[in-house]
């Protein structure tokens, strides 16, 4: 059965234009949470996040509210945070240890596992009062793929292996190969947000058109830079004609609505005084991770992907990996977005190398850096002119003639061609228009649990 | 030899108009050599080197600030941000070398493009005595929005 669409997709999202009520019109926004946040594998954290038993994060699926919370057991589970009597949030930091959640309502008390522990004056309810059966709701399907932490509001679909498919690859080369456990990600959350629909933070973050234009004045002073410090180290920093038409770096579609820029050199300099330290670990199992890297990737290259971060990946619908930085993108209205920036040092790299990791992803990222409010500044001037729409179509034809296949058999392209929002739209049309029967069958089973009880 | 109060109140005073009205050369001429412009993100008391700010500037990263903002490329700030702040509370020590830690707090409203945003925070500067004025050598900012989602702090703050 097809779902009973208000919208006619295939119309609104062609292979060359999209129509520019996809980013206002609410009707679109509630089938996206319905048919791709509410029911397909969403990006959720990381175990680095809750590195101890007790550590939670708040988290959203679609508009859900999650708790990521590590157990006793080591277990990292996703529970929804709403009280299984009356609906209260249990949790209220956004982060922390805990060794449960006691609803600060009528005092139901849940273990980190989601089980009921208790509940005050229980004689009330007789014998119809199933503890066992009362937990927090856990989200029907996790998925953990190298510490990365999916979820699926689904009780049936795919699996997460299937979900991404090539694009594991690139989660491998994110860490520079680190172990999931290696991966730290306890150094702070860059949050920013902005008035404007949550796909073009998407689409821009896979865009190679748009840097040289968009990001001239942190080019300019990348320039200005290697001028002023005429050193070998700082004459290799930054290559500003990559992004040009004729540049080396390329567009992939790794399929899926996973897609990459591969730029395969430098991005980030850290702009400050010193230059950059020697990549070196502290352990044996380290160093061996880094000589790994290195026979895969060249020295060089690897040397660089451990400073600044191996890859500039989206894994569909919500998670970016630029850089050493892992960005997820949260829908919250048509018009409003939330993103969380959460940079990564790894357990075995030296402090000097960790803190350059720190100040690299500082110079272009977050709300006070040289890079990322720009960006920012114009969803928000898109989102006021799609207000005219005599012409409602946005073009998203770059280079669609000169697409071709490369040895491993995935679509590439030039850097500034669109390649990557055709993928994009592709699977996002895909998922607008699939079957519901997954989704329906999720709602079926939770109204009968509650009648059960 | 103790430091004027007055004299340290009024350099922040002056400090804090010229990043009210986006006098960037000004501003940084401010700064000495070994300056550290800080702002940390999530909480006041991190660990830079552990933990992400959302400004940690030495003397060439500010360089390279002032000269993206005057670039009139950096869409962020074109146009720019109106703003106007109140600096009070001022906490001054003296410290060793001739250098004095003054804390303060502010309250900054900043209009840009229709919309008007409050910033509130307490700034601890480390003021160094050169040529009877002070230098800037060290400036942390203690945001109370430090740990929210903030869409635009590429203005002085």
């Amino acid at each position: 059965m097809k779902t009973q669409a208000k919208f006619d997709y295939d119309y609104l999202v062609q292979t060359d234009k999209i129509h520019s009520s996809l980013y206002s019109e609410p009707g679109v926004f509630s089938d996206e949470m319905d048919r791709i946040f509410h029911r397909g594998w969403v990006y959720v954290g990381h175990v680095g996040e809750v590195p101890n038993s007790g550590d939670f994060r708040l988290k959203k699926i679609g508009l859900q509210p999650v708790i990521m919370v590590r157990d006793q057991s080591g277990k990292v589970n996703l529970l929804l945070n709403r009280c299984r009597h009356r609906g209260s949030t249990v949790c209220q930091s956004e982060r922390g240890n805990t060794r449960a959640f006691r609803c600060s309502y009528h005092g139901w008390t849940y273990r980190l596992n989601g089980d009921l522990s208790g509940v005050p004056y229980p004689e009330g309810y007789g014998d119809s009062l199933r503890k066992d059966e009362m937990g927090l709701t856990h989200v029907p399907r996790v998925g953990i793929y190298r510490g990365f932490v999916f979820g699926s509001m689904s009780p049936a679909g795919i699996t997460l292996e299937e979900h991404l498919g090539r694009a594991a690859r690139e989660l491998d080369l994110f860490s520079g190969l680190a172990d999931a456990e290696d991966i730290e990600v306890t150094s702070g959350v860059h949050k920013y947000d902005f008035k404007a629909n949550w796909k073009m933070a998407v689409e821009n973050s896979m865009d190679g058109y748009h840097p040289n234009i968009v990001h001239a004045s942190f080019v300019d002073a990348l320039v200005e830079k290697i001028k002023n410090k005429p050193s070998p180290e700082h004459q290799v920093a930054f290559n500003p004609s990559s992004f040009a038409a004729d540049g080396a770096g390329i567009t992939r579609d790794l399929g899926g609505g996973h897609v990459m820029l591969d730029y395969g050199f430098r991005m980030y300099d850290p702009l400050n005084r010193d230059p950059m330290p020697t990549v070196r670990a502290i352990t044996a199992a380290g160093e061996e991770k880094l000589a790994e890297l290195s026979r895969q990737c060249g020295a060089e290259r690897a040397a660089d992907m451990i400073r600044e971060g191996g890859t500039h990946t989206f894994i569909f619908p919500n998670l970016i990996l630029i850089g050493l930085q892992m960005r997820v993108v949260q829908p919250v209205s048509p018009t409003y977005t939330e993103v969380c920036l959460y940079p990564t040092l790894l357990k075995w790299l030296t402090p000097e190398v960790n803190a350059i990791r720190l100040r690299s992803h500082e110079a272009f990222f977050g709300s006070a850096s040289f890079g990322g409010p720009d960006d920012s500044e114009i969803f928000e001037r898109v989102q006021a002119g799609i207000v005219a729409d005599l012409d409602p179509w946005m073009i998203i034809s770059r280079g669609m003639k000169r697409e071709h296949i490369d040895d491993e058999g995935l679509t590439i392209s030039d850097m500034t061609d669109e390649l990557t929002q055709r993928a994009i739209w592709k699977q996002w049309k895909k998922m607008m228009t699939q079957e519901a029967g997954a989704g329906t069958t999720r709602k079926r089973a939770s109204r009968t649990a509650v009648e059960r009880a | 030899m103790a430091v004027d109060r007055l004299q340290v109140e009024q350099f922040i005073y002056h400090e804090a108009r010229l990043m009210d009205e986006n006098r960037y050369d000004e501003w940084l001429a401010l700064w000495d050599d070994d300056a550290l412009y800080w702002v940390p993100s999530n909480r006041d008391d991190i660990d830079p080197k552990r933990e992400v700010s959302l400004i940690y500037d030495d003397r060439v990263r500010l360089g390279t600030r002032i000269l993206r903002l005057k670039s009139g490329l950096a869409h962020a700030q074109e146009p720019k941000s109106r703003m106007r702040r109140l600096v009070s509370n001022f906490e001054i020590e003296n410290g060793a070398d001739g250098e004095v830690t003054a804390n303060s707090n502010f309250l900054l409203a900043e209009l840009r493009r229709g919309r008007q945003d409050i910033f509130a925070g307490r700034t601890i500067h480390r003021l160094r005595q050169v040529d009877g004025g002070f230098k800037m050598a060290y400036k942390k900012v203690l945001l109370v929005n430090n740990d929210e989602y903030i869409d635009n702090l590429t203005f002085l703050i």
